[in-house]
């Protein structure tokens, strides 16, 4: 069965650290020598409040779904790729929660994004990306979940 | 003086004696000088010899005399006995086959009764004899057969003799009676039929003799001799009373033809295409050839046939009497059949035995699957397979392998069974486009069972295909199979595109070797595994053993480091599509997924100077980091392994939001001598598009289409292998013409298209194949089917839809061979457009690659000018389904 579109949601979040998203949003603002690359020594961690909830992507995003976050310091678009709001181990959020992202910071398309690799919504854990920055389908998730334990543990 | 028989002798005789007789024979016989009698001796007096027919009575009693000292001896007892078994007779008085009779004054016993033959033929002896006497006397009598009842020719008929010239066999008719007795002594009468036209004359000078038949019931006529008149005719055997038989004689010109195959037998050839040899036969008379005879092929009216070129089944001989026909072509029946060559003369036909084959075809695809979802995402997924058809769309039979890794797969290590289906290919064969049904015996595929093909043949040998029935979308395609009983030992190189166990995009590719007869495999390869640790990792050796392909040429690869169990399907000598078929039952437990090819290196060794200008693509599969690269280059081979190369190229990486035009490109490349090798693009010219794993191939080998040997030749097998940011596989082919003239024709295409930001699924994938006539660089009357079975464009209600598309390509003039064309799709309800660059190897071969700068999709695919179509194997001859343009 195909899953229908979610309805957007508009949350305020305060980012808890605004200068250390500032300076990686001027970090990826530059392209490096291979544009995409996916170093966990550049994660930084947003906190912000979720505004809106995109299963789709909007014009001009990389493809895939997005969380908008409000932060302190403006919106960060948190990139959470084709599958992670898709069933088994997607995000599971909504308009107005606070929650974390830990990924990093590039910028695609000429703006800035913030491809996630972790969120935390509470005390719940949801893995979107690997550790190299590839994106985990539902049965990677699940298969993970096997060998890992509960959904949302890193790879 | 007649003397009784003594009375010191008998007493039998006592009272008919008067006692003077008495005394007188006492005083005469009783002395001492008559106790020496005289011998009594019997004769055969009359009735001898006699025939009789069967079970008829003999005419005549049988008569014997007895004498003693030569005087007729009275009152002796005669037995007549005739035979127990075989030719004999009986007595009636007796109704045995013996009877006593007592002589008379005379000596003489006569049968009192008749005596009649019984039912078997023969001579045989009735005895008489007299009771104490040694002496015996025998009556010849044979028992003959009954009245003449039939006649028939029994030998001479269905003969020839040149005119003016004997026949080699008399002519020779049986009489038999009603009990299929032979009848001897009948008269026959030959008679043949006037002289005015055919006929002929015995030995008597005459038309007509007359012969006495045999003990056998045979009469033989004396040697007949044709007249000067050709022709056939009729000599008659006759018996008076009796039904004539005749003999069928023919007087023929000159010397007895003869016609035998020369040559074309046996043959074989696939339905609906040409045998390679004609049919040629030799005329001869009396061993001589015969020139200009006309010869007449005859086939089949239905069935397993063919016909002629032109409608000629006639050829005339040549001066060596050799005829040879007009190019005979298989129909679309499959089957064995004969072709009968004759002439005039009736000679014995000459037989060609002629075999139509079935065609069969390798597939294979790759995409999503729309069933099975998990958690209502679909799955990457692979199949490959083998059917085989008539020359009329029918399928005859087939299997394939089906892997989603998830748990949808084929019965492993046994196949999906393909049902027979009638009318199963229906393509029009004039644009070649149309739909293949393959009903399978798995009821999880497709639907129910059944999956459909989008199909758009570019030549007879070779087609692109997509799945196209609402289950799942893919692109691949369809190849004639030339089948083996063992794979052939030699170079390969490979690549393999999928999902590792954790469902997590993979990409393999390497060279290995086959040998042991198809039985060994040892070799070296490269593999990027999003679901690694670390990855890429090159270079690593393997071996294994292979099994020999079955009769759909389907047969496995097992090796432990390559740690995938694989299948395969021969394509031909030195093309086999490759599938993994891992899935919890294989041995090892796996759920992974890919499918790719192998294609042959031929028998050289590689350098640096095996890699010349060329084109290349490279794409991710459904579930990697979605993107797609196409460009062009030129090399600087620097001796031995390695050399340089620059060149132009698109990249547009979807997955992550980027798309690189138009980009230059240098780098530098390195090719060992079995072909194992790699392309870099220097870092950062082609956005994370930089390391490919190059696979060096046959130079006599097209790797689009494996069948064609004459052009778009060689080339080589790459794997994206940058690590965790991107990795899929594609190819490389040689550059050999970038004239836009050349751009020209009749062109079939296909594209494999990951999608987003449409319809109600959020995109996905789509996959499309289609035809177009190009001239002045425009496509024209181009229609193809679009698979969409996540409803990418509106109103598709099943999942497939069909398209009419249009553009122009623009040359951009400072890299002849690369074009934009903004590539317009028109369907049922929806009309996207795909901001396209195209790069041409020859105006044979072309790829396209979507670079829109909407950033909703990519697609990578080939353009592949068409070939003749003529002979496809298709049921109907009409137009694929089309939809009405509807506005929502």
């Amino acid at each position: 069965m195909k899953p229908s579109s979610a309805a957007l949601c508009t949350l305020v979040i305060l980012i808890s650290s605004t200068s250390a998203l500032q300076a990686q949003a001027t970090t990826s603002a530059a392209r490096s020598a291979t544009p995409f690359s996916y170093d966990t020594a550049e994660e930084v961690t947003v906190a912000g409040t979720v505004s809106s909830v995109l299963t789709d992507a909007a014009p001009g995003m990389i493809v895939g779904s997005h969380l908008l976050l409000a932060t302190s310091s403006g919106p960060v678009d948190a990139s959470l790729g084709r599958f992670g709001l898709r069933r088994y181990g997607a995000v599971s959020v909504a308009a107005g929660q606070q929650i974390e992202a830990i990924g990093v910071m590039k910028t695609i398309k000429d703006k800035p994004v913030l491809l996630v690799r972790i969120v935390k919504v509470g005390s719940e854990i949801y893995t979107i990306r690997n550790q190299h920055g590839v994106l985990l389908s539902p049965q990677a998730r699940e298969r993970a979940s096997h060998k890992t334990g509960p959904k949302g543990d890193s790879l | 003086m007649k003397m009784n028989r003594p009375a010191c002798g008998s007493i039998r005789d006592a009272i008919f004696l008067a006692p003077v007789v008495l005394a007188f024979v006492f005083l005469t016989s009783c002395n001492s000088s008559n106790f020496n009698t005289p011998p009594e001796l019997i004769a055969a007096t009359s009735g001898t010899p006699q025939s009789a027919q069967l079970n008829t009575a003999f005419s005549a009693p049988l008569v014997a005399t007895v004498t003693m000292g030569g005087a007729p001896l009275s009152g002796a007892f005669v037995t007549f006995t005739a035979p127990t078994t075989g030719a004999s007779g009986t007595f009636a008085s007796t109704s045995t086959n013996s009877e006593t009779d007592t002589t008379d004054a005379n000596g003489v016993a006569t049968t009192m009764s008749t005596f009649t033959a019984n039912g078997s033929v023969g001579a045989y002896s009735v005895t008489a004899s007299v009771a104490g006497v040694t002496a015996t006397t025998t009556f010849s009598l044979t028992n003959s057969a009954g009245p003449a009842a039939s006649i028939a020719a029994t030998s001479g008929s269905l003969q020839d003799a040149t005119i003016s010239t004997p026949f080699e066999a008399p002519l020779i008719a049986t009489v038999l009676d009603a009990n299929q007795n032979p009848v001897s002594g009948a008269s026959v009468t030959f008679t043949a039929p006037p002289s005015s036209g055919a006929s002929g004359i015995f030995e008597n000078g005459t038309a007509t003799e007359t012969d006495t038949t045999d003990a056998n019931g045979e009469a033989t006529s004396t040697t007949f001799t044709a007249n000067a008149n050709a022709g056939a005719y009729t000599v008659t055997a006759a018996v008076a009373g009796l039904t004539p038989a005749n003999f069928d004689l023919t007087n023929i010109t000159g010397a007895v033809i003869s016609i035998t195959p020369t040559s074309g037998t046996p043959q074989s050839a696939s339905v609906n295409a040409g045998f390679a040899a004609p049919l040629v036969a030799t005329v001869t008379a009396n061993g001589s050839p015969v020139s200009g005879a006309t010869v007449t092929f005859e086939v089949p009216a239905a069935g397993a046939s063919g016909s002629f070129a032109g409608g000629v089944n006639t050829a005339t001989t040549d001066a060596n009497g050799v005829a040879t026909s007009a190019p005979f072509t298989a129909n679309g029946s499959v089957g064995t059949y004969t072709v009968t060559a004759t002439v005039a003369s009736g000679a014995e036909p000459a037989n060609f035995v002629l075999t139509n084959t079935a065609i069969n075809y390798a597939f294979y695809l790759s995409g999503l699957e729309a069933l099975n979802e998990f958690d209502s995402v679909p799955n990457f997924y692979a199949l490959a397979g083998s059917v085989s058809l008539d020359g009329n769309g029918n399928v005859l039979g087939g299997e394939q392998d089906y892997n989603d890794g998830v748990g949808l797969n084929s019965p492993e290590p046994s196949p999906d069974t393909i049902l027979p289906g009638t009318g199963a290919l229906v393509v029009d064969p004039a644009t070649g486009q149309g739909t293949l049904t393959l009903t399978t015996n798995n009821s999880s595929l497709g639907v129910g069972g059944v999956e459909t093909l989008g199909v758009q043949f570019v030549n007879l040998n070779h087609a692109l295909i997509i799945q196209f029935d609402g289950t799942a979308t893919s692109s691949g395609s369809m190849d004639t199979q030339t089948l083996s009983s063992t794979l052939n030992d030699g170079n390969y190189a490979f690549t393999l595109s999928g999902v590792d166990s954790d469902d997590f995009a993979v990409g393999y590719g390497g060279v290995f070797s086959i040998s042991g007869s198809g039985t060994a495999i040892a070799g070296t390869f490269d593999v990027d595994d999003f679901g690694a640790a670390n990855t890429p990792t090159l270079g690593t050796a393997f071996s294994g053993t292979i099994t020999g392909p079955d009769a759909f040429g389907r047969g496995s690869i097992t090796s432990s480091a390559l740690a995938i169990q694989l299948n395969y399907y021969v394509v031909g000598p030195e093309a086999i599509r490759i599938i993994d078929v891992d899935n919890p039952n294989t041995g090892n437990g796996n759920d992974d997924s890919a499918i790719g090819s192998a294609f042959g290196q031929g028998t050289g060794t590689f350098s640096s100077a095996s890699l010349g200008s060329s084109i290349f693509g490279v794409e991710s599969n459904s579930l990697g980091s979605l993107y797609a690269a196409a460009g062009m280059f030129t090399t600087v081979p620097g001796g031995g392994t390695s050399g340089t190369f620059t060149g132009i190229a698109d990249d547009n990486e979807f997955g992550y939001g980027l798309l690189v035009p138009k980009a230059p490109i240098s780098g530098s490349y390195t090719i060992m001598d079995n072909g194992y090798g790699n392309l870099t693009i220097t870092a950062g010219d082609l956005g994370d598009v930089s390391v490919l794993g190059m696979y060096m191939t046959d130079p006599n080998l097209n790797l689009n289409d494996p069948n064609n040997t004459t052009s778009g030749l060689g080339g080589a097998l790459l794997a994206d292998l940058d690590g965790f940011t991107l990795n899929g596989t594609g190819v490389l082919t040689p550059q050999t013409d970038t004239s836009t003239a050349s751009f020209a024709g009749s062109y079939a295409f296909g594209a494999q298209a990951y999608n987003d930001g449409r319809g109600p699924n959020g995109g996905w994938e789509f996959d499309l194949v289609g035809q177009a006539s190009v001239s002045s660089l425009a496509l024209g009357q181009a229609t193809g089917l679009v698979s969409d079975p996540f409803y990418i464009f509106n109103a598709t209600t099943d999942g497939t839809d069909t398209a009419t598309f249009s553009g122009t390509a623009a040359p951009y003039h400072l890299s002849p061979g690369r074009y934009t064309m903004t590539l317009s799709m028109a369907l049922a309800a929806d009309d996207p457009a795909y901001g396209t660059v195209i790069y041409q190897a020859s105006g044979g071969q072309l790829f396209w690659l979507d670079e829109d700068e909407n950033g909703e999709s990519v697609f990578l695919g080939p353009l592949e000018q068409q070939g003749s179509l003529t002979g496809l194997p298709t049921a109907q001859k009409g137009s694929t389904k089309t939809k009405s343009k509807q506005k929502p």
